[in-house]
């Protein structure tokens, strides 16, 4: 009887295993050979020397800060932001299920599409952000000319389309919590601001962690959004480390230096992930927190 | 008051896009008033007409929702059939997977397309998509199959039911709301994913939407053409719009499930 249940896993098994196992052993190989133009595209092994390109490639070590900095922004908004959300969505308020729905719309939207959509509207001059501007009196601005609100346009855009998500995770979590918790609360006299921060947080914290390590994988492997934004520039500075692999197997075609950034990256993730563990366990505040 | 912020906040952009879908060009950018249709004719008589993109994008979406299912059907029941701890210890690897950003895969992929001669043929996406997809798949489908008593099971096999037809006549029935929310949810992934139908299509009249969407950004760097901008995105957001307005129930237990049970 057993044997016959796993002969029903195997298939499945089988393509994730061939799907998620196998590209990173290729890469592993891949990246001890020179494959590029320079090579013919022929694979050549050339031992450790990607490696060493790697850790000296200043534009690689630019685009891992830069990918940190959006991943760690956005999905901070979106947790602060989602939480607001969750909460209001929780109240009865009249149209409550209609009001969800259409706060959902965002998420399906397809990345590009809505990728696209921003550009229009951050375009200068005639995008809605500047025309208000130049109602104004003011002078419009070349939003996807600077770096710094090219950069503000990602994190914005990106936002938009995931806080949907993260407070329909965070309201299923909210639905768990008693009433009664709170209304014990207020027969000792606390404030709502104390419910929140006693009761409401403290029971919400597997949720917030779910949202926050969902959306955290996902935003540090950006790609669509980015490419279809702001193309990684102005000059490089919204580049991720998604998109320079990309650019370097697409476009410079060296594809082994392109699999040494996707296992560089991978490497990256894996010890953001270890740290992030370390720091969960050790955490100072556990007392408070459970 | 927290009301109208949060509808303005989600349909705000939206509304502008159709805003300026129904714009004449010299309206959106300089002085000029009245409304045309424009715009969406040119999309839908260019070549290849905007319709195919997303004829395309269905079906592979559909092709790869169906694939995705027959491989998950038999191993979330057998997850859920197993006894415990291996149950556990796979779906812990299954839930590593459902968190491993699919864009670290594009390379990998980019090379089976060209050495298994599978690019540019819409079928063979499916593959890709399906594995992509059965972390989140598997993992709803076990927690439906869970809660089906098991004395319901040896009910049927005392009838004399195999294997088969306690699935198609007794279990399926009996997880179909969660069968649906997990169709969905693949077939919203499908019609939105970028990076790998990016590197196994290239052949204009095969793009699925995301790459048709991104190729028009990127193609008019001269004369930009916000009105087709507008309408592209009008045209490529309002299917899944109407998916989630027609299914909302089914999509927002899914996800929860999803992300919870993970």
């Amino acid at each position: 009887m057993r044997w016959r249940l796993w002969l029903l896993i195997a298939p499945a098994l089988a393509l994730l295993l061939a799907l998620f196992i196998a590209p990173l052993l290729h890469y592993l190989w891949l990246s001890g050979h020179a494959q590029s133009v320079v090579t013919g595209l022929e694979p050549r092994p050339v031992g450790a020397q990607q490696w060493l390109r790697l850790l000296n490639d200043g534009r690689f070590w630019q685009d891992a800060g830069q990918t940190l900095r959006f991943a760690v922004c956005s999905v901070g908004l979106e947790l602060i932001l989602g939480l607001a959300m969750a909460l209001l969505l929780h109240q009865p308020i009249r149209g409550r299920a209609a009001i969800r729905t259409i706060t959902l719309l965002p998420w399906a939207l397809p990345t590009t599409v809505m990728a696209l959509g921003w550009r229009w509207i951050f375009n200068d001059p005639y995008g809605p952000i500047n025309q208000v501007l130049q109602a104004l009196g003011l002078q419009p601005v070349g939003f996807l000319a600077n770096p710094a609100l090219t950069w503000l346009a990602l994190v914005w855009a990106d936002t938009w389309k995931t806080t949907p998500f993260v407070a329909l995770l965070l309201l299923a979590g909210l639905q768990t919590i008693p009433e009664d918790l709170y209304d014990a609360a207020r027969l000792e006299g606390a404030t709502r601001w104390q419910c929140l921060w006693r009761i409401t947080l403290p029971l919400l914290v597997p949720y917030l962690l779910i949202a926050l390590l969902f959306r955290l994988a996902q935003a540090l492997g950006v790609f669509d959004l980015i490419q279809v934004l702001s193309g990684g520039g102005p000059a490089g500075s919204t580049e991720s480390l998604a998109l320079y692999a990309y650019l370097n197997a697409m476009r410079f075609l060296d594809f082994g230096y392109s699999a040494t950034i996707t296992l560089g990256s991978f490497v990256l993730l894996v010890l953001l992930g270890g740290i992030g563990a370390v720091l969960w366990r050790w955490r100072p505040l556990a007392g408070e927190w459970r | 008051m927290g009301r109208t912020v949060l509808l303005l906040w989600s349909l705000g952009p939206m509304l502008w896009q159709l805003y300026s879908s129904l714009r004449p060009t010299q309206a959106l950018t300089g002085v000029g008033s009245g409304w045309t249709l424009d715009h969406y004719r040119q999309l839908l008589s260019a070549e290849p007409p905007f319709g195919h993109y997303l004829v395309n994008t269905a079906l592979v979406g559909s092709s790869s929702t169906l694939l995705t299912l027959a491989l998950a059907i038999p191993c979330a029941y057998g997850l859920s059939r197993l006894g415990q701890r291996p149950a556990r210890q796979i779906s812990l690897v299954v839930a590593a997977a459902a968190a491993f950003p699919a864009v670290l895969l594009f390379l990998a992929l980019l090379e089976v397309a060209r050495d298994w001669q599978l690019a540019n043929n819409l079928l063979a996406l499916s593959l890709p998509y399906a594995g992509l997809c059965l972390p989140l798949a598997v993992l709803l489908l076990r927690a439906a199959f869970r809660e089906i008593p098991l004395e319901l099971e040896e009910a049927a096999l005392i009838d004399g039911l195999n294997l088969w037809q306690r699935l198609r006549w007794v279990l399926l029935p009996l997880i179909a709301p969660a069968l649906a929310s997990t169709a969905l949810l693949v077939f919203i992934f499908c019609w939105n994913e970028y990076p790998i139908a990016l590197t196994w299509l290239s052949r204009q009249e095969l793009l699925t939407l995301a790459p048709a969407i991104a190729r028009i950004a990127g193609s008019s760097v001269y004369t930009i053409p916000y009105g087709a901008f507008a309408a592209a995105t009008v045209l490529g957001g309002a299917p899944m719009i109407l998916l989630l307005l027609l299914f909302q129930r089914q999509i927002i237990s899914g996800l929860t499930q999803g992300a919870i049970k993970g």
